[in-house]
């Protein structure tokens, strides 16, 4: 099980980090799919099964296919490398990133963390009961969530037809 | 499982610094979405470690993990959306270069 988690966060952490360093940005993308799919991993290792299979299906299926097409409206040549991609002033950029992570880190040391917290022999994230959840206890929130994602979906098409729409 | 809690929470801390980062001080609106995404999902982890430490029985926090997935869905959505409409009017898509509001 250690060495599960070891290797995974490898994985995760060295997507993430290519994600936001490479230039190619097709490249990037599937840097970020190699991180989603660790950060699934994770969720199976830490026995959310549920999880696991909607960030498979959402991130991966969804966000990355939808950031692809992103990528291919917003450049001419879809492998084209970019000059330096860096924006200005990026060193104070980094080195706020730096600061905020070694204070997270420094919040991760304290001891009520670091204390030894079992494991949950309970955790189970089983599909029935999350399912069962989801239209009984929770049936108004996902409902309210269903509306969310129909007025985020027409927002963007509206948000992105607006220039055609402008020109009739 | 012997993996203590601190190392998840150092997990999501690096990845979040990690995200953090990219979005600072990349050009690209892509890749600062992506970077944010990156953000998102380090949250989400913590929120999982700290249902499978501490409330492994209870259903809540994973409905909590599932509707911040949901809701970082719509926004990445939206904020695509919004790449491609700024794209359209300034044929860039380099964040530094928009500063119609700048005064």
């Amino acid at each position: 099980m250690n060495t599960a988690f070891w290797i995974i966060s490898i994985i995760t952490v060295l997507g993430a980090v290519l994600a936001i360093t490479l230039r190619n940005l097709v490249h990037c993308l599937l840097s970020l799919v190699v991180c989603f799919f660790g950060i699934a991993a994770h969720y199976f290792l830490l026995r959310a099964e549920f999880l696991g299979v909607a960030q498979i299906l959402i991130y991966i299926g969804a966000v990355a296919v939808l950031i692809l097409f992103a990528i291919m409206l917003t450049r001419h040549v879809t492998g084209m490398e970019g000059p330096r991609e860096l924006g200005g002033k990026w060193w104070m950029g980094a080195s706020t990133a730096g600061i905020i992570g070694v204070l997270l880190w420094w919040c991760v040391r304290r001891e009520v963390l670091t204390a030894m917290w079992p494991s949950s022999e309970k955790a189970q994230g089983l599909v029935a009961v999350i399912g069962k959840a989801l239209v009984s206890e929770w049936v108004v929130p996902f409902e309210a969530l269903a509306v969310l994602l129909t007025a985020a979906l027409v927002g963007a098409v509206v948000i992105a037809l607006e220039e055609v729409v402008r020109k009739r | 499982m012997s993996i203590p809690l601190s190392y998840y929470l150092t997990l999501s801390a690096i990845l979040f610094a990690v995200g953090l980062c990219g979005a600072l001080t990349r050009k690209n609106a892509i890749i600062v979405l992506m970077a944010i995404e990156i953000m998102f999902n380090a949250a989400i982890l913590n929120l999982i470690v700290f249902w499978h430490y501490r409330f492994g029985a209870s259903v809540t926090p994973q409905m909590f993990a599932i509707f911040a997935i949901a809701i970082a869905a719509a926004e990445s959505t939206v904020g695509l959306a919004l790449v491609i409409a700024v794209y359209r009017h300034y044929r860039s898509v380099d964040v530094d270069e928009m500063r119609s509001l700048k005064g």
